[in-house]
């Protein structure tokens, strides 16, 4: 951070999530193309071979309503997906949506598209949409949520795969993919030039749902008043653009809990911007 | 009590793959359905497997555990071209055989398996199988009930597979193949999805145009929730889906999609 030219603090970043990021990325990839390559008689020895379908926990939010009605699954979706998803939720009760923030491969795609835009527009990039469009538009995502869920149990079928941009990204070599699923997905990898996550904010259905419990979860961001310098560091770092230095705690249901607003990070007055549990005292 | 990013990576990692973990110690945790076919439930073959639950996701290595035939004879039955024939799932063989006249699918296998592991099998609906395939059955014992079937469900071996296997004793007997399907690339992507199979649901027969009322008259009962699927309605209410199904494919084919 530059005050009159001089720099101040140096702006740490939770470098953990990074290492985090790149590991589920390269395990789905990997688990992904080994699909890929079992299907044709090869394989990577000791890795998993599932479906990308059997490890989205997207897919089990989907079939809630048809295993609560006919007791089985939506076509393509396995006991697994039905796991991860209730271990998605127990992460998201604990801390918030973790999963977007630190383990979904296309939100960790995104932040890397966007670290050009930063490059390009400076401090341009990520506001380029009008505050009262982009929030209206930030309920857009709860609209896709519904209509997946509705179309989903009245078809009995996966139709989100023929649009969803995840499954593109890890299958866009296969005949699998649909057309709508690759223009998604490049549509949201050219915003991200412009938009910090453009998908999770606007459209990411799982984002919608996990979103939802900022405003009960156990561990939440919290602002300490009687030490904030009130820089609006916080507010400037938060990829979700929340107001951060504006709350003394968080709930908006857009963070992803990725702790870059934290005195971990972007802060620079230590216990300030904290994940806490409990309240502060 | 605070938590940094730290502890917080370890915590993810740790329910997350302990959540895996536990769930496969328990058996919960299946990435694929079971590739165990449900055995017969009375008579002589009691507790044997049934070929008529063999499914698309079934490889030639599923069916080679279950019913005891090597995978290199299913790949020289169905003229397949593969370094691997374990792997070869059996959803696959509609694409090889996309220009054929008449479905070569998981039907298809489905009697190639009872024939050649003597197995009971529906006769009642058209099921064909590459010349290849019958071949190898003619040097196995059949019923001349079952030898007149085949003669009359053998389609040529795909154009493409010329370089495939050849069958090691061709015996061409005196009963040639009298249906001769002409290759055609007239079964369009939208008939091939429009195929009444397992995983259909009473919502996709819905959705291709066929009313509940023709439905309901086809089962025989009310229609369930139309997210159940057909296969599994008819298990359940002791119906032969063998039967059901080409009832309601006939209905689906006279709608125009």
């Amino acid at each position: 951070m530059k005050i009159f030219g001089k720099r101040l603090f140096r702006p740490r970043s939770i470098w953990i999530r990074r290492v985090v990021q790149w590991f589920f990325f390269l395990l789905i990839a990997l688990i992904s193309v080994n699909h890929t390559l079992v299907e044709s008689g090869g394989g990577i020895p000791f890795l998993s071979t599932a479906s990308l379908h059997s490890l989205c926990p997207f897919g089990g939010v989907v079939t809630i309503y048809q295993y609560a009605t006919v007791g089985t699954f939506v076509q393509k979706i396995h006991e697994s997906a039905f796991i991860l998803m209730i271990i998605g939720f127990v992460l998201a009760f604990l801390f918030g949506p973790v999963f977007c923030g630190w383990v979904c491969p296309l939100g960790t795609v995104q932040e890397w598209v966007s670290k050009l835009g930063k490059k390009f527009f400076k401090r341009k990039f990520n506001h380029f949409v009008p505050t009262k469009l982009d929030n209206i538009l930030r309920y857009l995502r709860y609209v896709v949520l519904a209509w997946v869920v509705y179309v989903t149990a009245t078809s009995g079928t996966l139709i989100f795969a023929e649009y969803d941009p995840y499954f593109a990204l890890f299958n866009f070599w296969s005949s699998e993919v649909a057309i709508g699923g690759l223009i998604i997905l490049g549509v949201t990898l050219i915003l991200s030039v412009f938009v910090e996550r453009p998908w999770c904010k606007y459209a990411c259905p799982y984002g919608a749902v996990l979103g939802i419990t900022n405003l009960f979860r156990v561990f939440q961001i919290r602002r300490v008043e009687s030490t904030c310098k009130a820089d609006g560091a916080c507010s400037i770092m938060c990829p979700m653009n929340i107001p951060v230095d504006a709350v003394k705690t968080v709930r908006d249901h857009q963070c992803i809990s990725c702790l870059e607003c934290t005195s971990e990070a972007i802060c620079p007055v230590a216990k300030t911007v904290v994940f806490n549990a409990g309240g502060i005292k | 009590m605070n938590l940094t990013s730290k502890p917080l990576a370890a915590i993810i990692f740790v329910i997350l793959f302990g959540g895996i973990m536990f769930t496969t110690a328990t058996g919960w945790w299946k990435t694929e359905s079971t590739k165990q076919p449900a055995t017969f439930t009375e008579g002589e073959f009691a507790g044997v497997a049934n070929p008529a639950d063999i499914r698309g996701s079934y490889t030639f290595g599923d069916i080679e555990k279950a019913f005891d035939i090597p995978s290199s004879i299913l790949v020289q039955a169905f003229v397949i071209e593969t370094s691997d024939p374990a792997a070869f799932a059996v959803k696959s063989l509609e694409e090889i055989y996309a220009a054929s006249e008449f479905e070569i699918g998981t039907a298809s296998v489905r009697l190639f398996v009872a024939f050649y592991k003597g197995l009971p099998m529906d006769l009642t609906t058209d099921m064909y199988l590459p010349e290849n395939a019958t071949i190898l059955l003619k040097e196995r014992t059949l019923t001349p009930e079952q030898l007149t079937y085949l003669d009359a469900h053998t389609v040529p071996n795909p154009a493409a597979a010329s370089s495939a296997p050849e069958v090691a004793t061709v015996q061409v007997t005196e009963s040639a193949p009298e249906v001769v399907a002409t290759p055609s690339p007239a079964m369009s992507e939208v008939s091939i999805e429009r195929l009444v199979k397992g995983k259909t649901t009473f919502r996709e027969v819905l959705d291709w145009g066929v009313s509940q009322e023709i439905i309901e008259q086809i089962i025989g009962a009310p229609m369930p929730n139309p997210l159940t699927k057909v296969k599994d309605f008819c298990t359940e209410k002791g119906l032969d889906f063998e039967v059901i199904k080409p009832a309601l494919q006939t209905e689906v084919d006279k709608v125009k999609p």
